[in-house]
């Protein structure tokens, strides 16, 4: 694992191989780190939940080719920016997008409600990690893709004005 | 006498006690394993089991010192509480005991409760 700050206070990049078992790791940096830079215990448990689970995202469905992950969080004016961006196969990130269309289509507490009686019905992954940052943590997601198969996304954390 | 067993993996202790007509079990640790549902889901499934053989009124589940669970491990309980709710008319209430200073346990327990208002009460307990 590699790690960077930069000059900017509250900005940290760590780049690493798709390893389940940093994640618990980062997660944790990520909350201490954002409890000493925001002083708010509920931002910085909220902003390390979404990492986590962008994550675990990016580790279950990075492509095995070129493997790494990168997730950067930096606090601006307004906002804190949690981003992680990986290398995914073209099927995935069509998944992706079908998936943020369709938790963007209503009240975010009835799809996630919905998301989770659906998945209680079938086998496999719970796809509630998305979803779960929208509503839970009240952050705003968006994806940024490139041609060469590098997905970046952003959960987006407004906030309060002091 | 139980035949629930006291579950250790990765991180998490799930211990279950059966006192009065109440089960009972105490999570402590964290949820954040790849697939947590390959351990609790068995282990909803037999608390789900013990609880229908004792006919208890109610199953109390204590996260308070959980520290994080992803949303793999929330679709456990969800799993359980969907099972739970088919059980009606004669399904068994789940308390859900949580400490409103713990970020991801105010935001998810109660979330949880509302695929069941009438069987999962969400109760905040503080530490």
């Amino acid at each position: 694992m590699t790690m960077t700050t930069t000059v900017t206070n509250d900005y940290v990049e760590m780049r690493f191989g798709p390893r389940w078992t940093y994640i618990s790791c980062v997660r944790k940096f990520v909350a201490s780190f954002f409890m000493i830079g925001l002083a708010d215990k509920e931002r910085a448990e909220q902003i390390s939940m979404a990492a986590s689970e962008l994550l675990e995202n990016a580790v279950k469905y990075a492509s095995e080719e070129d493997s790494y992950l990168k997730i950067s969080i930096a606090k601006h004016l307004n906002e804190v920016d949690v981003c992680v961006k990986n290398k995914a196969e073209p099927h995935n990130v069509n998944t992706l997008r079908k998936e943020l269309a369709l938790i963007h289509a209503g009240d975010p507490e009835q799809v996630y409600l919905r998301k989770m009686q659906d998945a209680a019905m079938t086998e496999g992954q719970s796809r509630l990690g998305l979803i779960r940052i929208l509503y839970e943590a009240g952050a705003r997601l968006r994806l940024e893709t490139k041609e060469d198969g590098e997905v970046a996304i952003h959960a987006i954390f407004p906030l309060e004005q002091v | 006498m139980s035949e629930l067993q006291t579950l250790s993996a990765d991180g998490l202790q799930v211990v279950p006690t059966i006192s009065g007509d109440a089960v009972r079990i105490k999570m402590t640790g964290a949820v954040e394993m790849r697939d947590p549902g390959e351990v609790l889901t068995p282990f909803w499934n037999e608390v789900d089991d013990e609880a229908r053989r004792l006919a208890v009124k109610r199953v109390e589940v204590d996260v308070r010192d959980l520290n994080f669970m992803n949303s793999s491990g929330i679709l456990t309980l969800v799993r359980w509480i969907t099972k739970a709710k088919s059980h009606a008319p004669h399904a068994y209430q789940i308390a859900l005991q949580y400490d409103r200073n713990v970020t991801w346990q105010r935001t998810s327990i109660p979330t949880l409760a509302k695929l069941a208002p009438s069987l999962v009460i969400p109760t905040d307990i503080n530490a």
